[in-house]
């Protein structure tokens, strides 16, 4: 991750969700896991378009499963978490850490 | 359309749309989601739900799809097709003006059948390349045939709907015709 290159907000929260689905989750399973965490009801194609992202930042690697007749005959594509992702969002933690330190008593005034 | 078959058009949409790599991913991924929600709900809430992620994803997909050089592709063979079926509505017209009939009442009855049959080639052409190519072939045609339609190029006397026709039915041919003839690379209706 470059110096001052954060992660987007859809960006932070689809890589969280990769992490917490540990091992590797397609897309509709990682907006299942956005869904009933924050209630946020986020497209299917905005997934796919953020993970196809953090892929071309190597911060997330895919691979294709094996077709099923549920899919229609179409394949799955499994995205994990790299070791650059999980860097970039310990940088996005810190930094977040970081601004908000000491503004909780401010936050009931604004 | 099957109890577990999603809706047709929306899953064409997405095969238009959606950039080549995860084109099976997306669709494979709704296509499951919506034959779970078929057996929890009903099929039209399940259509419903199918529809509104076609429709909020197609604006990410296009914006992905600009990014990538996915939709540089589909324009390039589009404006290519775009080219050989001018070429061929040209010769088939001069033929027709010059030996066949060079009435031009009759040359006002045939202009619709080669502008018609040139678009249907053009859009299967299209579609066996990249089935997001027929989207922007449609939209060439419609935008020439506007522009032919203001700057007044057919000089011979034609009532409205006639040049409404060509506006309307030239686009509409470059997309339905693939898919009467099964051209295009679809795989929309799980079986």
């Amino acid at each position: 991750m470059k110096r001052g290159e954060l992660l987007g907000s859809l960006e932070h929260i689809i890589l969280l969700a990769l992490v917490r689905l540990d091992g590797g989750a397609h897309g509709m399973i990682v907006r299942r896991e956005i869904e009933e965490r924050t209630g946020r009801n986020i497209s299917i194609g905005a997934v796919y378009a953020t993970l196809e992202r953090l892929e071309a930042k190597g911060y997330v690697s895919s691979f294709t499963g094996e077709p099923t007749p549920q899919r229609g005959g179409r394949a799955k594509r499994l995205f994990r978490v790299e070791a650059a992702g999980k860097r970039a969002l310990e940088v996005s933690e810190q930094t977040i850490r970081s601004m908000t330190a000491g503004l909780k008593d401010r936050w009931g005034t604004i | 359309m099957s109890r577990s078959s999603p809706p047709t058009l929306a899953c064409w949409l997405l095969e238009t749309v959606v950039p080549t790599p995860y084109r099976e991913a997306i669709l494979g991924d709704l296509i499951e989601e919506y034959t779970l929600r078929t057996e929890s709900t009903s099929r039209f809430t399940a259509s419903r739900w199918f529809w509104s992620q076609t429709c909020r994803s197609v604006p990410s997909m296009v914006w992905s799809s600009l990014r990538s050089r996915d939709c540089l592709m589909s324009m390039s063979i589009a404006m290519s097709v775009y080219i050989v079926m001018e070429i061929l509505a040209y010769a088939a017209d001069l033929t027709i003006s010059k030996w066949v009939a060079p009435q031009p009442t009759t040359h006002v009855i045939l202009a619709p059948i080669i502008f018609l049959t040139t678009t249907a080639i053009g859009g299967c052409v299209a579609a066996r390349f990249r089935p997001g190519a027929t989207i922007v072939l449609a939209l060439m045609v419609m935008i020439t045939v506007a522009i032919s339609i203001d700057l007044k190029v057919c000089t011979i006397p034609v009532p409205w709907w006639y040049e409404f026709g060509f506006l309307t039915l030239g686009p509409l041919a470059v997309i339905i015709t693939p898919r009467l003839f099964g051209r295009s690379k679809q795989q929309g209706a799980v079986t």
